[in-house]
């Protein structure tokens, strides 16, 4: 059907110019100005083996994938559970469970991270609990580690995943869970053999959303990490602000362009196929 | 730093230019200026452009008529708008080294100490003055403890004691390359190099002292903030930190000592931007901010040192104890070189970067 | 899940309150094992919240539901051994046709050689063998309706509750469908309880239909009963068009406009007057001259609906009324034009009284 085709891409069209106007063309000048500035193309080769075969680069892509997909594990674990809860809440509790989720979206990153290393620290407030009960005799390191980059990031990429399962969640047709209780299911069957893989769409999406964001973290590590916890955009950020080395800079960025180009293109074909099974 | 990366072809010009003029785009007012006109100030923003409103933007506007608009600006946005030829800023208040850089590219003007009538050049110390920067206070970075742990006539006096978590046991913290530079001078004063043997920085031998210590470092830390969270929350017993930033910390009552033996003395600095709008109000401002007693308010309040020497004379004498630069801390300790830095930030920067994920 | 000794569906004074609004009044029924029974009535008259609380969606405010013999009021839905086909289908869009149909046997554990052979008896009763990998966005509406059927089937249950489940398709499907899924529930001896607002329907497919009105049971009974003998204005109105003629007792005869006299099959010797009610199939167009008589009354044609196998008739009474009469298209009718005078008349088995 061609017209409705035309019709399609008609809608798409406005959207798409804005993304590539303030999306891909600055990234692709940027790119485009370092790498020139190397001057032949030998010279990017040779850059480029140099950033490719860096232990420091390798090692931070190691922990940049480790930690995106530990965090992206853990704020699904978390997520489904309190975006259920938020799909079946109603009137005040609904309006509360969203309120704690995205009122912290109304302060800065830095200061919800400084909130979390008040309650994190040796003599934070979970330590002293902790203590206090007796559970341990020494405080536990919850930050200036992997655990607190973890904890941190999870937190702040918690709501991506919960609004998105959300959605997922309320276009779930009530009556077919109703049907599947009617059939003889019990309540682990229903959701185990009908919610969740009605909602699996939500779930893929959503942790692709959240690994991506996570791929370009660099605050939250920067401040909760210990001192290997080094992500692609710290050394990014560096290049740029201390170095003021634009080609290294951009090589760096053109990898986690790739990295996250590669899932996303996964991600399509996944749902392409998952997509062939659904109604809708 | 390599030369032929700040030489742009003609379509680089361009692209910084858009980038340039949006940065630029807030600090333009709106409206017709004023007779006297304005000077647009780049500083660290925060608490530091309070004191600086109260005693040199306020009272430069009474005397001259000429307003002064802070605002905040990365190191890299300065380059950018620079690159892109399109500078709004008239002057740039900031640390040293990015002064030096700028001032290689040839983006500074000529500091005009001809036509100062506040302040006396020859007042401000040597080491402070140079043709396109001068620097308004220095700050030092400290060894800081917890007195808890570590009671008054036991406490850590040395960065060899630093690196003795035998003698001195607990977590620590030292300053983390995005800070700027990662300590590479603490750490070879701890491995014995004399203080006037620093320079050049025997960078290998650097890092394998950091290595030494490497396991009782709880963070690195990046920025002053940081570093003032993870001492008054006791994540570490000792590290290095700035001393205003410290300062404020035992003002407020937190159980911290420091002290001043071996201690880094950095540079705050001045420097126009070439080709800005309001040359000649930047340089009055600076001839303004350099007066003794102006410089003497500020420093106190920012608990940081004066550069011109006859600033000290219209400072309290319980008040010169804490003042880096001053008599306390300049013979015992040293000047940070900031030239080094600038030719060797990148080289450090990748041994880093290896060194911290190896 | 034995059809045999099955002991069909009781209600005893099934209540359900929403607020301050009562849905379903007081209802009270018993539906033996293998009747085809319909809840018939306009929207919001509560027969489909009397099925969900049968199928235990719902949870009555007062009364008992037995089904099977047992008393099963306040059980889960999935441990009354129902099935269930629902308006719109319910069909799993993630899960293909068998998937759909083996689902009430995979959730029940049902062995899966076992499975395979009921999900295929299933699917071959409702002529749907070999859509088995279908999904139901590659299936038609009649078929996606197939396999709502198959699934409700699949486990033998001996009660099958049915909502709606032809509201979706077009006519022509829909008698289709009728017919198909009252064969099968004869094949198989099940109890069907049915919900429908389409009286025709209804009147189709039943052994009994309830017809309900405003949370109430207006009159129960086998389609030919509740046609042709309705207890009230509202059950002969909602089951067809109906004439309810209006009449006045007069010296123990029945009276009405322009000197008419009816006599009725089922009188209420008590009451002052009421209704006459007849359908217009009922109603005759009398030849001229003839003497006059009990149920005939004399009119003028207002209008002529030719509609193929039958001529109807809107007819003007002196008073105002209009009577409706269908005339079969039998060979050689002459069709009446308005305007002509006409004298209807009718059997009179074929009239009651009712209330006013």
């Amino acid at each position: 059907m061609p017209l409705r085709l035309a019709a399609k891409w008609a809608l798409i069209a406005p959207a798409l110019a804005l993304l590539l106007l303030l999306f891909i063309t600055p990234i692709g000048w940027f790119i485009w100005e370092s790498l020139t500035e190397l001057g032949s193309l030998e010279e990017v080769w040779l850059e480029t083996q140099a950033v490719l075969g860096s232990r420091a680069i390798l090692g931070a892509i190691l922990n940049t994938n480790g930690i995106a997909l530990t965090v992206t594990v853990m704020v699904l674990v978390i997520g489904y559970p309190l975006s259920y809860a938020l799909s079946r809440a109603r009137g005040l509790a609904f309006s509360l469970v969203l309120l704690c989720i995205v009122i912290p979206y109304f302060t800065s990153v830095i200061v919800r991270t400084y909130a979390w290393m008040v309650i994190l620290g040796r003599n934070g407030l979970i330590n002293q609990i902790l203590l206090g009960l007796g559970f341990v005799s020494e405080p536990v390191d919850l930050l200036y580690n992997r655990t607190g980059v973890i904890i941190g990031m999870t937190y702040v990429l918690l709501p991506y995943m919960v609004l998105t399962l959300y959605a997922a969640m309320k276009a779930v047709d009530q009556r077919l869970l109703q049907a599947a209780e009617g059939m003889g299911a019990k309540p682990m069957a229903v959701f185990a053999k009908v919610f969740l893989p009605l909602t699996l769409h939500g779930v893929t999406a959503g942790s692709l959303i959240v690994f991506i964001l996570a791929l370009g973290f660099f605050i939250t590590p920067a401040l909760m990490g210990g001192p290997g916890d080094i992500m692609m955009a710290m050394l990014i950020e560096r290049e740029i602000e201390l170095s003021h080395n634009w080609p290294v800079a951009a090589l760096m960025t053109i990898v986690l362009l790739g990295i996250t180009l590669a899932l996303y293109a996964l991600y399509g074909r996944v749902s392409d196929k998952a997509e062939g099974g659904f109604a809708r | 730093m390599r030369n032929d990366r700040l030489t742009l072809s003609p379509s680089r010009r361009r692209f910084l230019m858009l980038g340039g003029a949006a940065l630029a785009a807030p600090y333009v007012i709106a409206g017709p200026a004023r007779a006297a006109g304005q000077v647009i100030v780049r500083t660290p923003g925060g608490a530091y452009d309070d004191i600086m409103r109260r005693h040199v933007y306020e009272p430069f506007t009474k005397e001259t008529g000429i307003t002064v608009m802070p605002v905040a600006a990365t190191v890299s946005k300065l380059l950018a708008m620079f690159r892109a030829n399109n500078v709004e800023l008239d002057l740039i208040d900031t640390g040293d080294g990015p002064l030096v850089t700028l001032g290689r590219m040839g983006a500074l003007a000529p500091i005009d100490y001809g036509s100062w009538k506040w302040s006396k050049p020859e007042d401000v110390g040597a080491d402070y003055r140079h043709d396109t920067r001068v620097a308004n206070f220095v700050y030092s970075t400290v060894l800081a403890y917890n007195k808890t742990r570590f009671p008054e006539g036991q406490h850590p006096r040395s960065w060899a004691d630093f690196w003795d978590a035998g003698k001195f046991p607990g977590p620590r913290m030292l300053a983390d390359m995005a800070s700027g530079q990662p300590d590479l001078e603490i750490a070879l004063l701890a491995d014995g190099v004399p203080r006037d043997k620093i320079y050049p920085i025997d960078i290998d031998r650097a890092f394998k002292s950091l290595s030494r210590i490497r396991p009782q470092i709880r963070k690195f830390w990046d920025t002053g903030a940081l570093s003032a969270q993870m001492l008054s929350d006791q994540e570490v017993v000792m590290g290095s930190i700035w001393n205003g930033r410290l300062q404020t910390l035992i003002d407020k009552g937190a159980p911290l000592g420091f002290d001043w033996n071996e201690n880094m003395i950095q540079v705050q600095a001045l420097s126009v931007f070439k080709g800005s709008p309001n040359q000649a109000n930047a340089q009055k401002l600076i001839d303004f901010m350099m007066q003794p007693e102006v410089q003497a308010k500020y420093s106190m309040d920012l608990q940081y040192g004066p550069t011109n020497q006859k600033a000290f004379g219209h400072v309290p004498a319980e008040h010169l104890t804490r003042m880096p630069g001053g008599p306390n801390s300049k013979q015992i300790g040293f000047m940070r070189d900031v030239s080094w830095w600038e030719s060797n930030r990148e080289r450090v920067n990748r041994q880093w970067s290896r060194w911290i994920l190896g | 899940m034995s059809t045999s000794t099955s002991q069909g569906v009781r209600l005893e004074a099934v209540s359900k309150t929403y607020g301050s609004e009562t849905v379903v009044r007081d209802i009270s029924l018993t539906i033996p094992q293998g009747e085809f029974f319909t809840l018939l009535g306009p929207s919001g008259s509560g027969k489909t919240t009397t099925l969900s609380m049968i199928a235990g969606f719902t949870l009555p405010d007062g009364g008992r539901i037995h089904i099977d013999g047992k008393d099963a009021t306040r059980a889960p839905p999935r441990d009354r051994g129902l099935g269930m086909v629902f308006q719109n289908y319910a069909i799993f869009p993630h899960l293909d046709v068998f998937g759909n149909v083996a689902f009430p046997l995979n959730v029940r554990k049902v062995p899966k050689p076992e499975v395979a052979k009921r999900v295929a008896g299933a699917l071959e009763m409702v002529k749907l063998t070999s859509f088995e990998k279908r999904f139901a966005r590659e299936l038609s509406g009649g078929q996606q309706q197939r396999v709502a059927l198959a699934r409700a089937i699949v486990g033998h249950p001996p009660v099958v509750l049915m909502d709606e489940p032809l509201g979706a398709l077009d006519k022509n499907l829909r008698y289709h469908m009728q017919v198909e899924i009252k064969e099968i529930s004869r094949r198989l001896g099940m109890t069907v309880i049915y919900v429908t607002h389409d009286q025709e329907e209804a009147l189709t497919m039943s052994d009994r239909i309830a017809i309900m009105n405003r949370g109430s049971i207006a009159q129960i009974g086998p389609p030919r009963e509740v046609y042709e003998r309705p207890g009230s204005a509202f059950v002969a109105r909602f089951l067809g068009e109906a004439n309810l003629i209006a009449a006045k007792r007069e010296g123990g005869a029945l009276r009405g406009a322009g000197g008419a006299w009816f006599e009725v099959a089922s009188d209420r010797p008590q009451a002052a007057g009421g209704q006459v009610f007849v359908r217009p199939e009922k109603v005759s167009i009398l030849p001229e001259g003839g003497a006059p008589s009990a149920n005939q009354i004399a009119g003028t044609v207002r209008h002529t609906a030719f509609l193929g196998n039958v001529v109807r008739y809107e007819v003007t009474l002196p008073d105002g009324q209009i009577v409706l009469c269908d005339a079969t298209n039998a060979s050689g009718t002459v069709l009446r034009q308005p305007g002509e005078a006409v004298r209807l008349g009718w059997q009179r088995a074929d009239a009651l009284l009712l209330e006013a």
